[in-house]
Parts: structure tokens; sequence; C-alpha cells
């Protein structure tokens, strides 16, 4: 009891601090500043809640906010944008992707503003969340969120088909059984027309089945030169990886996927489980017809997760940095963070909230929240360098072709590590 | 120009007719429904629900429940209303900005002696073969210098050259065939060249007009390189972005996919049925080259 | 256009200043794979499209060449996949190819015919690309009309007292004088089928699978502009120039010439 409200004065303590200094600001920065993100359509209601609560603050700094719905689009206009010397003042960049931008120099390190902060302070975040963003020793972007791969499944379906609720340490085996049991012809129609499973094919998905199993995706996650997917234990995870198409059939093929693809099955009550990060929820939300919840990824020799993080950062060029930094300073405040992650979007960078009802408690779905946070201690990230964008996509590729039956796991393997060879060198 | 003076002509066989025009329609017809039903297939497809399980047979009728809020959805997911007013005012201040400067062109090309009208049709028809896609970096380039990025000025560009050789063509095809008295008669009038271009050659040539601002019309409407190269608010997007954001948002939800392609080709197809007597016979003429009246024609 | 070719022999990432480095990135492009697999793809398509397109032109616009009752409305069908927007059009039959649902094949089941997974078997995609592109004629089969439209009666009345067929017509007379326009189309499809294949490759399969679908233009803008080496990117635009320049050439030799230039 007495922790709760410890807890509580505690929140009310930071959150005085942090609107204490906005009301010191006589010569507050101004301006009009632009704001570039991401998303579908209930992740960006969710970023103009954020633009409409610092508004409210700084009226005298309004933000535009400029919103591409796909990933792949949005690293393209960012490289459009910074080719013509306009982008936008604040922009959300993937941990993945902005290793091309930071490389370049393109960026603001936001390290230094973070330190003289008198709002928000780097022990506030998860270090998990950080450290990708620190580039070559400097703090450059400030992340808004980490999340790891967990198991979206629909609990109907696993009531009706018998299963018990996924344990937090289930294994590989008991995932396999799950996604058989669920894989039917529910129509009698002779096809197959609920599988138990769904999830993009992509190295990205296929990376913590390969640490779980004890293997490694390249020889040196900092300075990576050679994938090493040929590895037993990697090769063993991909097998399996790829297995659940080839042999096990319990995800739909390529004809399947590209007719319906597995997360509209998933949204319209037809998949049985479906892998995805944080990012889902604001979509899955809005679902009717059936109960979801989320579960952590089956287990294997390890436990392992895979980091999904988006920070703000602030390009060079920005004209007016104290705006915003201003802005980037209140996205990244318990105020600020609150409202995104009352979207359900993010799983909070700033511990307190992460833990706090804010994120945990309420009564929207997922209900299972905490397994966000009980993955983290767990989470593992992609190398961080400009040629490993080229790298997985590549891989990626191969990896598909073995998924979907037109090549054998050992040729995939050896041509993707034979390709990536070329990437790595440039 | 090989050819006889008058030949007779001999009679037809009697029932050749017959047997000719029902040939030629059924073929037509044929053709027509190969070329049709793509549009068809794409309506029904839209009047689905989505989210249902796939349809078992072929939908040749109208499917049932008829989804035809589909469209109004579409236009609740996107800001589609203002993506179409994006891609009208570009596509309708094209219009008359390329009928000017390609009956510019055209009209001056047609008053050149043969030597240098030789040559600059051939350079018409050279730069028509340029790739497109040589121009976009550079034109990127050029276009972020004039800072001009993220404007729907940038999606005029092509406007100045009269957005296509083609176009100048037509306007030259139907100036060579208006008659070279009428122009005389105004010479002597005294009126000068802008005179003529206005008052006599213009009217004479509407069909071409017609056929022209059709055809801007439909490729500025259609445009899809330069919209995604230079555009990057979501207010300045155009139809063809639109789209594209639709399908990255739910690429598999085919009927409100079908339904945004139906409501971005309605007006291009509709355009075109107004505009669809310059190919009717008559009209033709206006199009033709002077070969015709050389020989033969009444 | 000197910018391009300039821009060429640099590494240039749009960020920073461009960097001259001589024929390396046409050296790296001469190892790359993927640029080889969408330079044969390209090829195949133009090969596949070109001839195939002037041929559906020319018969449509033989056709539908005489003023015929209702011949207005049968031109009209045939124009209309020319003018539909590239995007809508590439949507349309991305749905029409879908190998589950699409009316296509839930047809050919119909009928009892085989129904391939078009745009997602390796075999089948690029024809499935190709195929499409040969409906969008209506330029072709307007300069047709017009073409036809030129020849005097007289030498079709000339051709009938020397007791001629239809078939020989048609050989000796029709082709020869539309032989000048038939090149027109040709170099212009050349030219065009180059570069047309980007939407329909972007919107319906991502150049895939597994680079079945992977165009030139398509390989240009993601290198230019997704992994910003806008050098390499103009190094492409070069090559493909040259190229479709020797088509044309070629091209033009064939057919010994325009001839007839001043009718034009």
């Amino acid at each position: 009891m007495t922790r709760s409200i410890a807890r509580t004065l505690a929140l009310c303590l930071l959150t005085a601090t942090t609107l204490w200094p906005w009301s010191a600001t006589a010569q507050a920065p101004a301006g009009r500043i632009s704001f570039m993100v991401f998303g579908d359509a209930a992740e960006k209601a969710a970023y103009e809640h954020l633009v409409a609560d610092f508004t409210r603050l700084h009226p005298q700094i309004p933000v535009t906010l400029v919103h591409i719905p796909g990933q792949g689009d949005y690293r393209k206009r960012l490289g459009v944008d910074f080719a013509a010397g306009t982008p936008a003042d604040v922009v959300l960049l993937n941990y993945r992707r902005y290793a091309a931008f930071a490389a370049k120099g393109v960026l603001e390190p936001l390290g230094p503003a973070l330190a003289r902060s008198r709002v928000i302070k780097e022990q506030d975040f998860f270090p998990q969340a950080m450290e990708p963003f620190r580039w070559q020793g400097t703090l450059m972007c400030l992340p808004q969120n980490l999340s790891s791969l967990v198991v979206y499944y629909n609990k109907d379906l696993f009531e009706r088909a018998g299963l018990p609720r996924p344990a937090d340490d289930w294994t590989w085996d008991d995932f396999l059984h799950a996604a058989r049991v669920l894989t039917r012809d529910t129509r009698g129609s002779g096809r197959i027309d609920q599988y138990g499973l769904g999830t993009e094919v992509s190295i990205f998905r296929l990376a913590p089945f390969v640490w779980q199993n004890g293997g490694e995706l390249v020889d040196s996650t900092a300075a990576p030169t050679r994938l090493t997917l040929d590895a037993p234990a990697a090769r063993e995870a991909v097998q399996w990886f790829v297995e659940l198409q080839t042999k096990h059939r319990v995800v739909p093929d390529a004809v399947e996927e590209k007719a319906e693809s597995s997360e509209s099955r998933f949204l319209n009550g037809r998949l049985g489980m479906f892998l995805n990060s944080r990012r889902g929820v604001p979509t899955y939300r809005t679902i009717t017809s059936f109960d979801w919840d989320v579960a952590p990824l089956p287990r294997r020799r390890h436990r392992a997760g895979i980091l999904h993080a988006d920070a703000y950062c602030m390009p060079r060029v920005t004209k007016n940095k104290a705006a915003a930094w201003a802005f980037i300073e209140f996205a990244n405040s318990l105020e600020g963070q609150r409202g995104v992650a009352t979207s359900g979007r993010t799983v909070p960078s700033l511990r307190l909230l992460a833990e706090s009802p804010a994120f945990l408690g309420t009564d929207a779905r997922p209900r299972n929240s905490r397994v966000f946070l009980t993955e983290i201690p767990f989470i593992r990230t992609v190398p961080v360098a400009e040629a490993w964008v080229d790298v997985e996509e590549l891989a990626g590729e191969e990896l598909a072709r073995a998924y979907y039956g037109r090549a054998s796991v050992d040729e995939v393997i050896a041509t993707a590590i034979r390709r990536a060879a070329a990437a790595f060198k440039r | 120009m090989r050819s006889r003076a008058l030949c007779p002509r001999r009679p037809p066989r009697p029932w050749r007719p017959l047997f000719n025009t029902l040939a030629f329609h059924t073929g037509a017809v044929g053709v027509t429904i190969v070329f049709a039903v793509p549009g068809l297939w794409a309506l029904t497809a839209s009047l689905r629900a989505p989210g249902l399980p796939p349809p078992v047979g072929v939908d040749w009728l109208l499917p049932s429940p008829l989804a035809w809020w589909n469209y109004l959805r579409i236009f609740e997911i996107l800001p589609l209303a203002r993506y179409l007013g994006n891609s009208f005012l570009v596509a309708g201040l094209a219009i008359p900005l390329t009928v000017l400067v390609a009956s510019w062109a055209g009209f001056a090309m047609a008053q050149l002696p043969p030597r240098q009208r030789h040559a600059l049709l051939a350079l018409a028809i050279v730069i028509r073969m340029i790739p497109l896609t040589a121009l976009w970096l550079t034109r990127f380039l050029v276009l972020k210098e004039l800072r001009l990025i993220d404007t729907l000025w940038a999606l005029l560009a092509p406007v100045w050259m009269g957005s296509s050789p083609f176009f100048v063509l037509i306007f030259y095809w139907a100036f060579r065939r208006q008659p070279a008295a009428l122009y005389e008669a105004a010479r002597l009038d005294g009126m000068g060249a802008l005179g003529i271009w206005a008052s006599i050659a213009m009217p004479l040539a509407r069909p071409a007009t017609a056929a022209v601002s059709l055809l801007t019309f439909a490729q500025y409407w259609s445009d899809f390189m330069n919209p995604l190269l230079y555009l990057k608010s979501d207010d300045r997007y155009t139809v063809a972005l639109g789209l594209r954001v639709l399908q990255q948002m739910d690429a598999t939800n085919w009927p409100l996919l079908m339904a945004g392609a139906v409501v971005m080709m309605l007006p291009v197809l509709l355009l075109l049925l107004l505009v669809q007597r310059a190919f009717s016979p008559a009209a033709e003429r206006g199009l033709s080259s002077p070969a015709q009246r050389g020989l033969g024609s009444p | 256009m000197a910018l391009s070719v300039g821009l060429a022999f640099t590494a240039y990432d749009g960020l920073s200043a461009p960097r001259w480095n001589g024929l390396d990135n046409f050296r790296e492009l001469s190892a790359d794979p993927l640029f080889r697999i969408a330079a044969v793809n390209s090829l195949v398509f133009v090969a596949l499209t070109v001839p195939s397109r002037l041929v559906i032109a020319l018969g449509l616009a033989l056709l539908l060449q005489r003023a015929r009752r209702g011949v207005g409305l049968y031109r009209v069908a045939v124009y209309v996949p020319t003018i539909v927007p590239g995007v809508a059009y590439a949507l349309v039959w991305l749905w029409i190819f879908n190998p589950r649902y699409g009316p296509l094949n839930l047809l050919l089941e119909r009928l009892g015919l085989p129904a391939p997974a078009w745009l997602i078997d390796h075999a089948t995609a690029l024809p499935a690309i190709a195929f499409i592109a040969l409906f969008q004629i209506g330029e072709g089969f307007l300069v047709l009309l017009a073409g036809l439209r030129e020849i005097p009666e007289n030498c079709y009345h000339a051709s009938a007292l020397d007791g001629a067929g239809r078939a020989a017509t048609l050989r000796h007379i029709t082709l020869p004088l539309l032989a000048p326009w038939l090149l027109l189309l040709t170099i212009r499809d050349i030219i065009v089928s180059a570069q047309n294949t980007f939407t329909p490759a972007l919107v319906m399969t991502g150049g895939g699978p597994y680079y079945a679908t992977l165009f030139i233009p398509l390989l240009m803008y993601e290198t230019a502009f997704d992994r910003f080496r806008f050098g390499l990117g103009a190094a492409m635009m070069l090559l493909v120039l040259g190229v479709v320049g020797a088509l044309i050439w070629l091209a033009y030799r064939a057919a010994g010439g325009f001839g007839y230039e001043d009718e034009v």
C-alpha cells in the first residue's frame, strides 16, 4: 500500500517538475516546427494528440505534423528530403535506419541537450533503448519506445480448440503444437481457410529464433563482416522457421499470402497467432469480433527478443533547434509519452511510465502488457551499420525463397552469405 | 507515290456486305468485351464487403450485399477528397497551358519552310524518345535548387515543353490541313501571327484541341512518378499517390483498393466520353495529314 | 541531361557533395548481379511487348478503319486502357491476377484450364506484366488509323482491279505505305517499354518474386532514392540510354530509313 502511495507521489513530483519549467520560460523558444512520422491511421491519431498536448503548453511553437503511412516510402521520403536540404525539424527514425544518416553527419546529436535538460535525465530511460542510438559514443536520438517481438493470439480460437493459454515459458514445441491445432478447414471446402500462425518473412523476424537457439546472425554485431547463418545453431533455427511453411504448413503459403495477408487474416479472426511488435496494438484495438491478447515468444535454449525502437532525431539543418528540442523534450517526458502510450502504440522508454498503470493497468487490450516489460532484459539488437539495410533485404529475399519452398535451406544460406559479403565490403 | 488515275470500281458481290458487316461487328464486339472486362471486374470487386471469406465463383453479377459504402470508407481512411482536389488542380491548370504551348509550337512549325520543318519534326521525335527515367534525377536536383520540391508547381514542369511532342504534332497536323488561302487573306488584312493563330487557326482546330485537352488531362491525372518523387506533404498528394498510400495501409483489402481505382478512373473515362466525338469519322479529317486531301477524297 | 551524364561518374548521396570516382560506378554495375538481372528482364520485356503491341495495334486499326455504324464506340473501347491512370490500371490487374480470389483464375478454374500463380510464380510474373501492356495500344492505334487514312482509295481500287485478294492487298499496298508509321511506332514503343514497367512493377510485385520483375527503372529508383546512391543511378541511366539508342538504330537500319518523310 505504502509502495503505491510512494510511487504515485513520485509520479506527481515528477509531473510537477515536468510542468514547472514551462512557467519560467519568459524568453521561450518560439516558431513553427515540422514533425515527420510514419504509421497507420491509429498511430497517426496518437501523434496528433501528442502535438495537441504540446501546443497547449507551448502555444508559441505551432507544430505541423507530416505523416507518411508506409515505412518503405518514409525512408525514401526522408532521403529525398535530406537531399533537398529540407527535412522536417523533428523526424522519427527507427534504429535500423538511422545509421546511414548518422554516418553522414546530418543529424544533430541530442546527448548534450539531454545532459543539460532539467526535465528528463538519461537514467530515466531503459538502457536497452538508448544503446543503439549511441553513434561512436554520442547519443544521437532520443528513443520514444522499445518493444520486443511478441505473439498476438486469438483467445476465442484458442478456447474453441481447447488449447490452454500460452504459458509464459512456453517452448517452440508448444508453439508449433498450438499452430497445428489451429490450422484447419473450417468451411469444409477442402481448402485450409484458418491458419494457426502468420508472420512477416524477414531476417528481422527470424533473428530472435536464431538467438534463442544459441546462434548468431553476424560475426560481430558492432562491426559485421559476415553473415553467420551457416553455423549449426543458426542453421537449425532457419530450418525450423522455414519448415513452418514447407513441412508443417501452419502458415499461409505464397498464394494464400498474396490473396490475403496474414495480418488481415488475424484482424478478421481467421488466424490463430501473429508475430508483431507493439506497433500493431492501435489497429488491433479496433477488433470487435473476438478477444485477443499477447504472449511472449516461445523459448528454446535461451530467451531472446529483438529490439524495435523508434527515436526522435533532429537534422543538423534544422533552423529552430531550440524549439525543436523543446518538442523532443516534451515528447519524451512523462506527460508526452503518456499520451502516445495510451493509444497503445508504444511501450514507453521511460521506465517509470512503463511500469505505471498508464501502460500496464489500463482496461484496454492487451491485458497482458506486462509481457513487453518482462522481455526487456533479454532484448538484443541487429547490427547498426550502413550496410545492414542492404544485407537484411537481400537475406530476406533468400529466406523467402526457402520459406515458400522454391529453394533448399542450405542453398539460400550459401547465396545469402555470398551476396552479403559483397554488401559488407562496400 | 504509286497510284493510277481514276480506276473504275468493280461492283461488289451482293452477299458480301452482309457477311462483312456481321464479321466486323462480331470481331469488334469481341474486342470491346476483352478490353472492357477488366474494368467491369474492378467494379464488381469494389462492391464486395471487405473482410469476408473469398468468393467461391466468378461474380459476373453485382455481389450481394452491395457494399456501396466502400466508396465512402475510402474517403474516411484517406483525405481522398483533398487528393482529388489536388489532382484536378494540377490537371486543370495543365490543360490550358499545354494547349497554348503546343498549339503555338505546332503553328510555328506549320509555317516554316519544309527544310526547317523536317528538322524540327525530327527534333520533336527525338525529344519524345528520351526516356523519362533519364530525367528523374536531374529534374529532381534542378527543382531542389529552385525550391519547388513539395509544391504542385513541380508537377507542372513538363508543361513548358507542351507536355509532350505528340501534342505538338497533333496541332501541327491540324494546322497543316487548314487551307493556306485563309492565312494569306488574313495576312493581307494586316493580321500578325498571333492574330491568325487566335482567330483563324485555333477555331478551325477544335477537334485537335479537344483531343489534346483530353490527353493532357489524362497525362497529369495519371502522373505517378513525379508526385512520388517531388511531393512529401500529405496535403499535397495527388490521387495517384493516394492509391499507393491506400495500398500500403492494407495491401490485400481488395474491395477498398478497387473502389479507389474506380474513383481514380472515373473522371478520365467521363472526359473521354465527352470528347469522343473527336474519334468519330467526321472529326477525324481534322486530325489527318494533308496527303489525304491531295488524292482521291472529295 | 548533361548533369545526368556528369553524375554517372560520381558517388553522390544527396547529403554531401559529389565525389568524383571515375568509372567505378560502371565497374560496380557490371559486377552487380542485380543489375544484370534487371537488364535482362527489361530486354525480355521489350522483346515481348514491342512486336505484339504493334501487331495488335495494326490489327485493330485495320479492323476499325472504315466509318461504320458503331465504330466510334469500338474505337473508344480500344482506347480506354491507354487512358486509364497507370496506378489504377496496375491495381486492377493486381486484383485480376490474384491467384486465389482473382476473377481470372476463378474463370480459368471454372473452364477447367490451368490457373497459374501469375505474379507469385517466378516463371509467369514477367509475362503477366508484359500481358497487361498489350492492352495499352491506344496511341499506336490512333497513329495507324491516321496512317491508314492517308492511303489513297485509288491504290485499293487499282489493286482490286488487278484481282488482288485481301491478303495480297495487305502485303503489297497497305504495309509498305504504312512502313514509316510502323517504324515510328516501333521506335517509340522501344523507348516507352523501357520505362513503362515502373508503375506496374512497383504496385504489383515490388520487383519480386525473387527479382523476376525487377526492371531497370525500378532498380534505378531504389538505388538512387532508397540507398541514396544517385551517382550509381545516373550510371544506370546512361547505360540504358546507350542500349535504347542501339536498339533504335538497329530498328532504323532494318527498316531502311524513314522514307515518305514529306508526307508526314
